[in-house]
């Protein structure tokens, strides 16, 4: 069951990648590709990248080395889309704040720069334990790309947390989806980046495959299904009897 | 393998901050009661002279250096209790203006709309001047940080007292009473 092509791995494959590219089709008729042109274009990309790969590992014709050529080309586009991505969504998030927007772009500069470092330092010390380098090398490159991915979506929440924004619930989904990917999707890379769980490769295979499918269920529910329409009532303010500290505020306020 | 296990436990940490972040944020708006209640009252005055650079010039020509640097140590982590105080009220406006956004009037939408930009801006301000504070107390013979958030406390009780004034018209500016 746990096996490379076996069935539960076909589907774990073939699955999120075709239900992504219903999403892009559903998002087309609904108009949301123009709120979210990238991510549009992402899941998009990652259907194409599929019915690429996919066939490409399957037929006994390509040879493993083509096979890992096309893989590694994929994912430097799925680098930059997913990146761009974030990108998107950083500007999604920040659009009713523009007191915040130089911050931000500060922020995600510096720690931009700072995850590039760390993981160039982290891929540095990772090991070359295979005679086709493109297999380790794919491996350094997914664990170098989620954990930029992964730190700048992690900005992204902690930055939104601290200053209390509103998400959109469309933007919050991707966002919530993508830290999910990220995170999990870093820790199994850099498992099999640093030579680890040799024998049982196949099983984090089979945890990045789960994932996610799991994040694609979680766009489709948060771009598709709408939110509970919550009827806020609005707050009324508390009753408050010092009219002598506002008497001193105003008189402070007209200075 | 080491190196692995160090990016595994730092991402299941990342994992399990955002996915606190995400549930809390879904647990948020039905925590608006009684938020207003939690509002800290703040003398503004106290905290303008604590920032007020004469009243350091003051004191460094008045006391020994030692003393001066003891001193001001003590009136920066006074600028920072209030900087704090300052940035919980902040947070808790923000929430009010989002609760009042939810209003069928549209005075009242904008007013909560200026409160909500107001009082972010004085969290970035207040993070900002936190950090110099802190910077300030290692160095304390560096000037004074967080004249900013002074006044951009003052630009938040004026956007708090409209909104205050646009939803109880009858009761005006209650809420810039309890800020102050």
């Amino acid at each position: 069951m746990l096996r490379a092509h076996s069935l539960l791995w076909h589907y774990l494959w073939t699955a999120p990648n075709l239900l992504l590219a219903v999403l892009a089709a559903l998002m087309w008729r609904r108009g949301l590709h123009k709120r979210f042109p990238v991510f549009w274009i992402y899941a998009l990309f990652e259907a194409i990248q599929w019915a690429v790969l996919y066939p490409l590992d399957l037929l006994p014709s390509v040879a493993p080395e083509n096979f890992w050529r096309a893989y590694w080309l994929s994912l430097l586009v799925e680098a930059l889309v997913t990146f761009a991505l974030v990108s998107e969504i950083f500007t999604n998030v920040l659009r009713p704040y523009p007191g915040l927007a130089q911050l931000a772009k500060l922020l995600v500069r510096w720690t931009g720069v700072l995850l590039v470092i760390v993981a160039a330092v982290t891929a540095a010390y990772a090991p070359i334990d295979n005679p086709h380098w493109l297999i380790p090398a794919s491996h350094i490159l997914q664990q170098a790309v989620y954990m930029i991915e992964c730190g700048l979506v992690f900005v992204l929440f902690v930055f939104a947390a601290y200053f209390r924004l509103t998400w959109n619930r469309a933007a919050f989904g991707i966002a919530l989806g993508l830290g999910v990917s990220s995170c999990i999707h870093l820790a199994t890379w850099a498992v099999m980046a640093n030579g680890g769980l040799a024998q049982r490769r196949y099983l984090l295979d089979f945890v990045n495959l789960a994932t996610f499918h799991t994040c694609v269920l979680m766009w489709f529910y948060y771009l598709l299904i709408p939110g509970k329409a919550t009827a806020k009532s609005a707050l009324r303010l508390p009753e408050h009897n010092l009219e002598v500290w506002n008497r001193e505020l105003e008189r402070l306020l007209q200075q | 393998m080491t190196l692995a296990i160090f990016i595994v436990i730092a991402a299941a940490i990342a994992l399990a901050i955002i996915l606190q972040i995400a549930v809390s944020r879904s647990l948020q708006t039905s925590r608006t009661a009684g938020l207003a209640a939690r509002i800290q009252p703040i003398d503004v005055e106290a905290f303008r002279n604590l920032v007020d650079p004469a009243e350091d010039d003051y004191l460094r020509l008045r006391l020994p250096p030692p003393q001066f640097r003891r001193v001001r140590r003590q009136r920066l982590l006074a600028m920072a209790a209030y900087v704090k105080a300052a940035r919980r009220n902040a947070d808790i406006l923000i929430r009010i203006g989002h609760a009042a956004l939810a209003s069928s009037d549209a005075r009242a939408v904008q007013a909560a709309q200026q409160l909500v930009t107001e009082a972010t801006l004085l969290r970035r301000n207040a993070a900002l001047s936190l950090a110099k504070i802190y910077a300030a107390m290692a160095w304390p013979n560096s000037g004074p940080a967080a004249s900013r958030v002074a006044d951009g406390y003052e630009r938040l009780n004026g956007s708090a007292m409209l909104l205050g004034r646009l939803q109880n018209p009858a009761v005006p500016v209650r809420l810039s009473a309890v800020l102050r």
